[in-house]
This record gives C-alpha cells, structure tokens and sequence, in this order.
C-alpha cells in the first residue's frame, strides 16, 4: 500500500503540476459550460417575459406616446409617468375590487385546504380503492367545462340568495380546486410512509392526532405546493366572478380590469396599469412560495 | 426513569399490555376503527363535492331534458320532458363548428405550450449561475390571472399598434401587419398565443420536478459508455419524465378544452364565431340567447366527448394516476 503510494509520488513535481492542469481545465471547462447555459437562459427569459415588460411599460407611457407605428422598445425614462396609475386609482373603486379578490382568495384556500387535505390523507390510506377514487374524481371533474358549471350555480345561488355573495363565489371556486387539490394531496401523503403515525400511535396518540401533528407536518411542502395552485385559482378566477357578482362594488380585481375593455375607445395605458396592480399580488405571493412548488412536487410521488 | 419507559416500549409495540395502565376495552377493530376514521375525513370533500358538483350535474342533465330558457330552478321544475335539445344538436352548424374550433384551440395550445415546457425544464435542469432565479422567472406566467394575459396580448396583438407586429416586420419575417384578432383566419391564432403563454410554466413544473428524482449516476454511467447527447435524452431522460409529460399533457389538454378567461374577454367568440370554442358557445347560449336548455345538452354532449378522450388515454396515465 504505502509502496503503492510512494510510486505514484515519486515522479514527483511533474506529475502533479499535469494533474492540477487537468482539474483546472475540467473546472473552466465546466465554468464555461455553465456561463454558456447562463446566457440562453437570459436569451430565453427575456423573450418568455416580454410580455410582462410590455405592460409594464406601456402602463407608465402616456396614452399619446402610445398610439404609434414605431414603438420604443427600451423607452425613454423622461417620458414616463405614473398619472396612469393615479387615474385609474382614481376612477374606478381599485381598493374594493383588491379587498374582494383578497377576501375570496383567502376564504377559497381556506376551505380548500380544510376540506381536501383530510380527504388527500384518507384517500392515500385507503390503498387502491382510494388512488382510483381520487384519479376518477380529478379526471371527471376536469372534463366538467366551467362555463357549464355556471349555469346551475346560477339558478341555484338565486334561488338561495348567494348571489353578489362572496360566500357563493368561494363556494362556486372550490368546485375546480378541491378535486385536484384532493388528488395532489394524496400524492403527497403517499411520500409519508404509514409506519410514522403507527409508531405515534403505538405511542399513545390518538389518529387525529397522529395526522395532525405528525402527518401534516411532514406533508407541509405538499401542502404548500397546493396552496399555492389554490391562491392563484382563487385570485384568477374571472368566470365565476363575472357571472355570480352581478354589482360593480361586489367585483373581483379582475372582473373589474376586463370590465375597461368593452369601452369603445380602450385606454390602454390605464388597462395595462390595471393589468400590473392585478398581476402584483400574485408575483408578490409567487416568488414567495414559488420554492415550494418544485421541491414539493418533486417530494411527491405526483411525477415519480 | 429512563430504563422503564425502554422497557415498557417493546411491549407496546408488541400489543402487550403495558404494566401499570388498565387494558383499553376493544370497541372497534383497529382496522375497523381507521376505515371510520378515513370516511370521517372524507366526509366534509364528499359534502362540499355533492353541492357543487354533483347536484349541479344533476341540474344540466334535468335542464337538457327541457326546453328551459333562464337559468332559474323555478321554471326548470315548471317546463315538461323533452327531447328536442338533442335533436337540434344534430343539426346545429354552430355545434359543429364550435367542436371544430375546440379541436383546433385544445390542440395548437396544448402542443407548443408542452414544448416550450419541455425545453424549459430541460434548461433548468442544468447547472449555471442564478439558477433559481430564473426558475422563479421562467414559471411566473403561471401566476398571471388569465384574464389579464388575455387583455395583456389584446394590446400586444393590436392590428395597428401592437408591439408583435411591429416586432416580426423588423425582422423581416411578415411583410404587413397581420390583423390577428380581427381576421377569420387569423383570430385562432390570435387566441392561441395567450393561451400557450399561460401554460407553458404547467409543463416546465411538472417535468423539472421529474427531471430532479432521475439518479445523477445514471447519467455518469452514460457518458462512461460514450453515449451521445440524443442517446442520453431517448434512454434515461425520456423514460424518466414520460409519466410527469403524459400526465401534464392529459391535464393540460382537458383545461385548454374548458378555457373561458382567455378567449372570452378578447374575442368571446368572434369574429363570426371563429373562436368560438364549446366552452364559449354553451356560455353564449346562457347568457346571451337565454336557451339554458340547449346550453345544458351541449354540455352534457361536450362532457361525454371529453370522457372518451380519457378513457381513450388511459393507457398513458394508468402509471402515474393509479398509483397506490
């Protein structure tokens, strides 16, 4: 052994220096690799993001500058301005609208959540039954066009005076959420093996217990995987916001931006700022959560 | 203290009973008593399922059955039994041009999307700088409410003003600018591009989070096999993420089928019903024309459609969706 070793050092300074070369020559190598994807991934993004560029700028343009055959694409900072914004703000009940959508979206993850993950657990410890169950169920619900759905929720709302309710319009959104959320769920339950809450229950806990403080915990990236899919359903809603919300102050915020299209003559400056105060609550949560979302769904066995 | 509780353990586990506690009177089987535990977990999903799910299922198949007007549970009990919906189905050009128009939509918004997704998950999955964050800002279209990518591409699509035109005649690749909300030809389209926007991020999520679980050794194995780039994608990438990229498809594909939010605000249907998808021509039929009952026969027919698409596509999902 130690023989082995002296006669591999004995060549001594040459060798070593070659090897170092080699190493140093991989990892440029590698480096150069990476700043080569590093620059697609920017050529990529930017193209992918224009669009969100775009509105942003257009939402600081003014409307003169707009209505252009050559647009700047880069534009000039001295010709930007925020009375879009302060228009907009000022015209229409934006403060409202925000509240709304804030309300329905907490109250439609809250339900959501309370209802499927009890059902994602149960569902994953019900064997093969439960998996058919949970995969016929999201599949059939999937095929249901929303614009179906509406109509029955229609009547039956009125008939029940759940329209212009934001208890009706979580009601109405937890029907596209909770079958997929249910099923997501399950998946992630599948990752936590049975044999941790029997241990807990072989412990003296009980199985509520046992799900809530020992199963759920360990699930929680599934969880927040889900809830992020049901914050941005839940937000993004317009179907069911436009039907069911039939008075302009019971609007959702994206209700009320698509409501300045059918204006004859559209702003779009003003649309644009619309657009973004939408679009930021959103980017805002997202790049908040957004970790949760691959980890998670790679966690799960959804894609294994 | 300490050597107690480790001798008490084992016999817990065994199902002993454990010195110094009274032996708990057994009511229910365990497995009895988890089975309950189950349904009492699933009962509040089945309760909210039932309201609005399965009794608003039962409204549209009783509303197809009658030549009902307003959507009203009044006058739906108060119209007689008939089967004249689905005899005009049959002759409706509109229905035929709407599943057209479906097929067409579902399909060019589906396909690009998936390969964008693709092609950005395979990018993610290598290593480079701020690798995170442009994993962040690649999937941020998911985040943006439909509604507003389609007013976004309204403007950007605009026939005189919008920012593609301008763009693709600079580089020479149109020669005029293409009316594409307006035309008949163009306006499917026009709808598609949005469409394909929003979902690509779907993709890109699902198959990054596959590409992620395969084996790191299995690529090194590979490249010690001198295997080229095309034979690493086909044997070890490919099988990795196919289950993830059928399954994302199928979903993908059903919820481009039911797209409103995107069409609905920038065309709703139009011009002369080109973009009129099932989705938009059963709502139209509600909400404009008042014919509820027509409305619900269409939808019960575009739901069977769609069922035997499914089941036409199990084999490509059995993997991944019934699973135990």
């Amino acid at each position: 052994m130690s023989a082995q070793l002296s006669a591999r050092a004995t060549p001594g300074a040459a060798q070593r220096q070659t090897a170092a070369w080699a190493s140093r020559l991989r990892r440029s190598h590698l480096a150069r690799r990476g700043y080569f994807w590093f620059l697609i991934a920017i050529l990529v993004t930017v193209v992918l993001l224009f669009p969100l560029y775009w509105m942003a700028v257009t939402s600081v343009t003014p409307i003169t500058d707009l209505l252009t055959l050559h647009p700047r694409i880069i534009p000039q900072l001295s010709h930007l301005e925020l009375g879009n914004y302060s228009a907009t703000f000022r015209t229409y009940p934006v403060f409202s609208w925000l509240a709304n959508s804030a309300l329905i979206t907490v109250g439609t993850v809250a339900l959501s959540l309370a209802v499927s993950v009890p059902a994602g657990y149960a569902l994953s410890r019900m064997g093969a039954r439960g998996a058919t169950t949970a995969g016929l169920l999201m599949l059939v619900t999937r095929v249901i066009p929303g614009t179906l759905l509406v109509i029955p929720f229609f009547a039956m709302f009125s008939d029940l005076h759940l329209l212009n309710s934001l208890y009706g319009l979580i009601l109405a959104d937890t029907s596209i959420i909770v079958p997929f959320a249910g099923w997501l769920l399950k998946g992630f339950f599948d990752s936590v093996p049975r044999e941790v809450e029997q241990a807990a229950m072989v412990d003296g806990c009980s199985q509520w217990t046992a799900f809530i403080k020992i199963v759920v915990p360990l699930a929680s990236p599934g969880i927040g995987a889900t809830a992020i899919y049901a914050i941005i359903l839940g937000w993004s809603d317009y179907l069911f916001s436009k039907t069911l919300l039939l008075n302009p102050t019971h609007w959702t915020i994206t209700v009320g931006a698509a409501s300045l299209i059918s204006d004859l003559t559209v702003n779009w400056s003003g649309l644009m700022a619309m657009g973004v105060i939408s679009v930021v609550p959103m980017i805002v949560a997202f790049i908040l959560l957004e970790p949760f979302l691959v980890s998670g769904m790679a966690a799960g066995s959804v894609v294994g | 203290m300490r050597a107690r509780e480790s001798a008490t353990l084992p016999r817990r586990a065994a199902g002993l009973p454990v010195p110094g506690r009274p032996l708990r009177p057994a009511r229910l089987s365990s497995t009895g008593r988890s089975r309950l535990f189950h349904l009492v977990l699933l009962a509040p999903a089945v309760a909210l399922g039932l309201f609005v799910i399965g009794y608003p299922l039962y409204l549209i198949i009783d509303a197809s059955i009658r030549n009902v007007g307003l959507p009203n549970l009044a006058a739906l009990n108060a119209t007689p039994v008939t089967g004249a919906n689905y005899t005009a189905l049959t002759s409706d050009p509109l229905f035929r041009q709407a599943l057209w128009v479906s097929l067409l939509y579902t399909l060019g918004g589906t396909i690009p999307a998936f390969l964008i997704g693709l092609g950005t998950a395979l990018l993610l999955n290598r290593h480079f700088p701020l690798r995170r964050i442009f994993r962040t800002l690649i999937l941020l279209p998911w985040a943006v409410p439909a509604v507003v990518c389609s007013f976004l591409f309204l403007w950007i699509l605009n026939a005189s003003y919008g920012v593609l035109n301008y763009l693709l005649l600079k580089a020479h690749l149109i020669s005029g600018y293409i009316p594409w909300l307006a035309s008949l030809h163009w306006s499917i389209v026009g709808v598609i591009i949005p469409t394909v926007w929003k979902s690509y991020p779907f993709f890109t999520l699902l198959i990054l989070a596959a590409l992620q679980v395969i084996p790191k050794e299995l690529y090194e194995a590979a490249k010690v096999d001198g295997a080229g780039q095309w034979a690493t994608f086909r044997k070890i990438t490919w099988p990795g993420i196919q289950n993830a990229a059928y399954l994302a498809m199928v979903l993908q594909l059903l919820w481009t089928f039911r797209e409103f939010e995107i069409i609905y605000p920038i065309t709703a249907g139009g011009p002369a019903n080109s973009t009129q998808t099932l989705a938009i021509y059963l709502y139209n039929e509600v909400f404009q024309f008042f014919h509820m009952g027509y409305a619900s026969a269409l939808g019960v027919v575009t739901i069977v459609i769609c069922v035997i698409l499914v089941v036409a596509m199990f084999p490509l999902l059995r993997r991944t969706l019934w699973r135990t």
